[in-house]
């Protein structure tokens, strides 16, 4: 009786692991070879040549994108974490329940649109002739240049990944034991000193996580800096539509990818592992 | 119990939230190095009481003092009011020396005095070698210890605890009972204690606080309360205890602890009632009977193992409960 095995753990794990190896592993095996491939007359031809590797990375242009890439969207999650940060705290510590959940409810609304719709809004908002230079200039300033600049770039980062943070916060801010809040106050700290050595370091994960969110969307995103921040300087995404629009390139386009997709796994281990990193 | 001085008062204390009550009108004075416990069923308003005492909760009318000084906006940060919680609330990012050591950290004594005295309190209580751990890496008593030594290491007048006791097994709590009985004893500071635990407040406390919907039932010393309880809910909740309905005088609710009850075939002389024997209760050093008036009133006598044999009770015979009338206390409500 005791031989038989029991399919049944199997069977529910299979669906996931043949989507997970369809359409993660497949492509990604593909895409790692096909960086070795060579094309000839605008046409890939499998092969195995170090050429692509080679040609990309030692261009300058790769790591000035490489370098921007990663500098933005390290800019975006710190920026994106400290914007949210006081929402946050407003929305797990100073308001009702019944706030808080229409306000999560809110956060999920601007997801309703496509986020290419909410880019060409901040297009016509940040324009040289828009709204917010018009304001600016009522009050004696601008205009200011913000279009096509990485400060448009930055803006659309925003307005991507700050819904989700601010989600993100609250749900780990909300989620703190208050009596552990209580306790910092009972002995003897003030509300700056619980705040930096209680309620940071307990809603720790949560706000890594955030953090570590913001970061990848913005790093592999093409339409903030496509539409908002000019493609200049191109960043990793742009890099890659650019070497596949020139001459059929696909294989230099996957060395930029494959470099994408390693940089994202380094930085959401240390991410993850300064998250958990005092836990084990 | 010698005379002493006040640490503490409760004024007129009321605290209202919205449309809730928590505490209607307290009126309470705690002594200097006084074991005072405060219990009740919950939703008494113990716990708000020992709130507003750490400043985590503000009355609503009424003045509390600490050593004289009016509390009532004096935030909890700046208050030397540590709490021990029900739940702990040991920081879980913090190893054990470092969560003993918080309360020093942010009053501002320096790391080279903070760190032996966080060891001294270790060391203290039992806890030498188990610094560098995790919290998770302890037993709740191990746990129940760190959080004491948090609380003491800022030396305060006054240790307030809330339930501290009630996750710990059976064993662990007798046992706590003990170190926190002779730790009151040895630093001769204040103890308030909320509990719901008859025992725990009767075994530790030189004063017990009943109350019962936001107001003092009963104040006193722990034998007193027992065997003189002022009315019916202080009876009732007590346990242990007989009511008897209109025997007093000018027909008074009467008293009698189940362990002043004599079982018996034929009345006695003096005050007795005839009640059916229900079941038996072994409660370690002695036997709780349960026996049913024809009223249905539940009555409890307090029998030795012999006693009860002789008695060769059976669920649904007759006895006698009968008592001295010295026994009996008549209460006033």
């Amino acid at each position: 009786m005791k031989t038989r095995i029991s399919l049944y753990p199997y069977v529910w794990r299979l669906p996931l692991l043949i989507w997970q190896g369809l359409f993660f592993v497949g492509p990604l095996v593909l895409m790692v070879a096909m960086s070795f491939w060579l094309v000839k007359n605008y046409r890939m031809e499998p092969d195995f040549i170090l050429k692509n590797w080679d040609k990309m990375l030692s261009r300058g242009y790769f790591w000035d994108a490489y370098w921007i890439t990663l500098w933005r969207a390290s800019l975006a999650a710190v920026l994106a974490s400290l914007i949210a940060f006081p929402a946050s705290y407003t929305l797990a510590f100073r308001v009702s329940e019944t706030t808080r959940r229409w306000a999560i409810f809110f956060l999920i609304v601007p997801f309703f649109t496509s986020y290419l719709v909410r880019a060409y809004a901040w297009q016509v908002l940040l324009a040289e002739s828009g709204p917010i230079n018009a304001i600016l200039g009522f009050v004696g300033l601008g205009p200011l240049t913000m279009l096509n600049t990485g400060i448009g770039a930055m803006v659309g980062y925003m307005t991507l990944v700050l819904p989700l943070v601010v989600i993100l916060q609250t749900f780990s801010l909300a989620a703190i034991d208050r009596n552990l809040i209580e306790a910092a106050w009972n002995l003897g700290a003030r509300p700056r000193a619980t705040l930096f050595r209680v309620i940071i370091p307990s809603a720790r994960v949560g706000l890594i996580i955030g953090a570590v969110f913001a970061f990848i969307l913005s790093y592999g995103d093409f339409v903030s800096p496509f539409y908002l921040g000019g493609s200049k300087p191109p960043t990793m995404s742009i890099l890659i539509i650019d070497t596949t629009k020139s001459g059929q390139q696909w294989p230099r386009a996957a060395v930029v990818a494959i470099m994408m997709i390693v940089t994202l796994f380094t930085v959401a281990f240390a991410a993850v592992g300064a998250a958990y990193g005092r836990r084990k | 119990m010698t005379k002493q001085e006040t640490l503490v008062t409760f004024q007129g204390v009321r605290k209202q939230y919205d449309d809730f009550v928590a505490v209607k009108t307290l009126d309470l004075e705690i002594g200097r190095g006084e074991f005072v416990a405060i219990m009740g069923p919950s939703g008494c308003g113990k716990t708000t009481t020992l709130r507003m005492l750490a400043g985590l909760e503000s009355p609503t009318e009424g003045t509390i003092t600490i050593g004289g000084k009016v509390m009532n906006d004096v935030p909890a940060h700046e208050r030397d009011t540590p709490l021990v919680w029900q739940s702990l609330a040991l920081f879980p990012f913090l190893n054990v020396q470092e969560n003993v050591e918080f309360g020093l950290k942010m009053r501002g004594v320096p790391d080279f005095e903070r760190q032996p005295r966080a060891l001294m309190w270790l060391e203290r209580m039992g806890l030498k070698g188990f610094e560098k751990r995790r919290i998770d890496q302890l037993s709740g008593g191990q746990r129940q210890r760190v959080a004491l030594a948090r609380s003491l290491v800022t030396e305060p007048e006054m240790l307030l605890l809330d339930e501290p006791l009630s996750a710990l097994d059976a064993h662990l709590v007798i046992r706590m009972q003990g170190v926190l009985t002779k730790l009151q004893k040895e630093l001769g500071i204040t103890f308030v204690y909320v509990t719901h635990s008859q025992s725990e407040a009767f075994a530790m406390a030189d004063r017990v606080v009943i109350m019962g919907q936001g107001e003092v039932a009963q104040i006193g010393a722990p034998r007193d309360i027992f065997r003189a309880p002022r009315n019916r809910f202080v009876a009732e909740f007590v346990g242990r205890n007989n009511i008897f309905t209109g025997l007093g005088r000018e027909g008074r609710d009467i008293v009698v602890a189940a362990d002043r009850i004599s079982v018996t075939r034929d009345k006695p002389e003096g005050p007795a009632i005839k009640a059916e024997f229900l079941s038996e209760e072994f409660v370690g050093t002695a036997i709780l009977c349960y026996f049913e008036t024809p009223e249905g009133e539940e009555l409890k006598a307090q029998v030795t193992e012999e006693q009860l044999e002789a008695l060769g009770a059976e669920p649904g015979m007759a006895f006698w409960l009968g008592w001295a009338p010295e026994a009996a206390h008549e209460m006033e409500g």
